[in-house]
């Protein structure tokens, strides 16, 4: 069998009570650390985090991820349920907005850089253009174009242990970037486009140089 | 920049905290009334912020900041999450706002603008001058020093809460003043227009806080030679020169990025800017992040 071939037989699925006999329930203060609310440890955070994981799905649960981030704070706390995340140029929002169009559930993880703990909030979540929430979202003089106000229904620390084994703030864990392969590489081939990577490469550093 | 450390954080008013920073290590630079700083706050963000303690006082600088209802992440950040001990890089002070000689001055300040006027006003007192303040604000616990301001100068300040009593008579105030009495005024945009409308140019000087609305013709795209450095940079039409300036790999500061705060200026050596800015570039300067080009080619001393 070559390396690029699918496999035909799946990994054995387990049922959720095989999963619970092997790992046991959840204990206590990881139930009790859930909040309905951010307290001034989630604000904390939330100002000082300029990236996040976005989690939506569509009507028939079909799930989306992706990527946000800006300078710190970008996400602004409305109030102690309520949080906006601005709509920029380039971030592909659209899967979000459709997804939440049919299905308004949304989870996000907060990270900052240092820090092996994650904030976890999750809730319900629209798109808004209220001119008093993207005035606040301008940089560089430009406004978001629309953000996502998002109800808090449950909000939480979660541990540091994923972050630890991945060793995600070790400086010596960026060598890992040098065997991956360059965004010029993956879009000449991916594409089957007659272009030295290099070039591509370049193409597509110069596109990231506008950023607002 | 300057490392300074923030000393004292303390509200002075209904929305408003004055901090202090103490110099991390030994006096910090001297600044003239009017002067203002960038400070870079912990979230990335640098805003400016008139000094307005005593310019003497070298160990310290002195600032105080409102709580912008519709805070971008600046006045939000001082507000909610500054602490005491934290250290904190400012910029060499800054002043397009300077005080000139004169016989007699009548200071306008709205709201949080009143504090480039503090150090001005006791400057034009401690000169001999004759000096005058109307102070507005919405509501007397709104506006910060008004009541130092009155145990200092007595009647020569009038606090003039506009919730109960409407907005100041620039008119009135214009029309008592002394033919070579200079006029400074410092606060919100209708403030600044109002002032603009009153007084006579030559003798009225304005501070912004935040650029006048204002409508370009479209960008277009230009190139820009850099003579030290013999680069070409090309500036796209959506790109800012500052921008362009910065992935070229030229350290240029920046803070507010909008052509108010003046720290990303640059000497022009040839070519025709297109000033974009609320500050008025002096010859042969121009602030990259908002200015741009009348001619397709600019040269600068870069």
């Amino acid at each position: 069998m070559s390396s690029t071939s699918i496999r035909r037989t799946r990994p054995r699925r387990v049922s959720l009570d095989e999963v619970r006999a092997r790992i046991g329930e959840p204990d206590a203060m990881v139930r009790a650390k859930k909040r309905d609310h951010l307290d001034h440890h989630s604000r904390r955070f939330i100002a000082h985090a300029p990236f996040l994981a976005m989690a939506t799905s569509d009507a028939h649960g079909r799930p989306d991820c992706t990527p946000r981030g800006d300078y710190p704070g970008f996400v602004k706390v409305l109030d102690e349920r309520t949080v906006a995340i601005p709509d920029r140029p380039g971030n592909n929002i659209a899967d979000s907005f459709r997804n939440l169009a049919e299905n308004d559930g949304i989870g996000l993880m907060f990270v900052v850089p240092g820090v092996r703990e994650v904030l976890r909030v999750n809730g319900r979540g629209y798109p808004t253009d209220e001119p008093d929430v993207l005035a606040r979202m301008q940089i560089e003089g430009r406004d978001a174009q629309l953000a996502i106000v998002m109800e808090v229904a449950e909000a939480y620390f979660h541990c540091g242990r994923a972050l630890i084994r991945s060793r995600l703030w070790d400086p010596a864990s960026q060598a890992l970037a040098g065997e991956v392969p360059s965004i010029g590489q993956i879009a000449v081939d991916q594409m089957e486009l007659d272009m030295d990577p290099a070039d591509a490469e370049k193409i597509l550093e110069a596109d990231y140089r506008q950023l607002y | 920049m300057q490392r300074t450390v923030l000393e004292r954080i303390e509200p002075v008013a209904d929305g408003v905290v004055s901090l202090v920073l103490r110099g991390a290590a030994g006096p910090l630079a001297p600044w003239e009334p009017g002067a203002h700083i960038d400070l870079a706050l912990p979230n990335w963000l640098t805003r400016q912020y008139s000094l307005c303690g005593d310019p003497a006082d070298r160990d310290g600088y002195r600032v105080a900041v409102r709580h912008d209802r519709l805070s971008r992440g600046g006045s939000e950040y001082v507000h909610r999450f500054l602490r005491t001990g934290r250290p904190l890089d400012v910029s060499l002070p800054r002043n397009h706002f300077p005080l000139r000689p004169a016989p007699e001055y009548l200071f306008l300040a709205g709201g949080i603008g009143i504090t480039p006027i503090l150090p001005m006003l006791a400057a034009a007192t401690a000169a001999g001058s004759t000096a005058t303040l109307v102070y507005a604000g919405r509501s007397a616990t709104t506006m910060p020093f008004a009541d130092d301001l009155r145990a200092r100068y007595g009647d020569r300040v009038t606090v003039h809460p506009t919730g109960e009593r409407g907005r100041p008579d620039l008119g009135a105030l214009a029309a008592a003043l002394g033919p070579r009495a200079l006029v400074y005024c410092c606060g919100p945009a209708p403030m600044l227009d109002a002032a603009a409308a009153a007084f006579p140019s030559p003798r009225l000087h304005l501070e912004r806080f935040r650029p006048a609305a204002r409508t370009f013709a479209a960008n277009r795209p230009f190139q820009v030679r850099c003579v030290r450095s013999g680069q070409d940079v090309d500036v796209g039409a959506e790109e800012s020169l500052l921008n362009a300036l910065q992935h070229a790999g030229h350290q240029i500061p920046s803070g507010c990025r909008e052509g108010v705060c003046g720290s990303c200026e640059i000497a022009v050596v040839d070519g025709e800017p297109e000033h974009r800015d609320d500050i008025g570039a002096p010859p042969g300067r121009m602030y990259s992040c908002v200015s741009r080009a009348r001619s397709s080619r600019l040269a600068v001393d870069l």
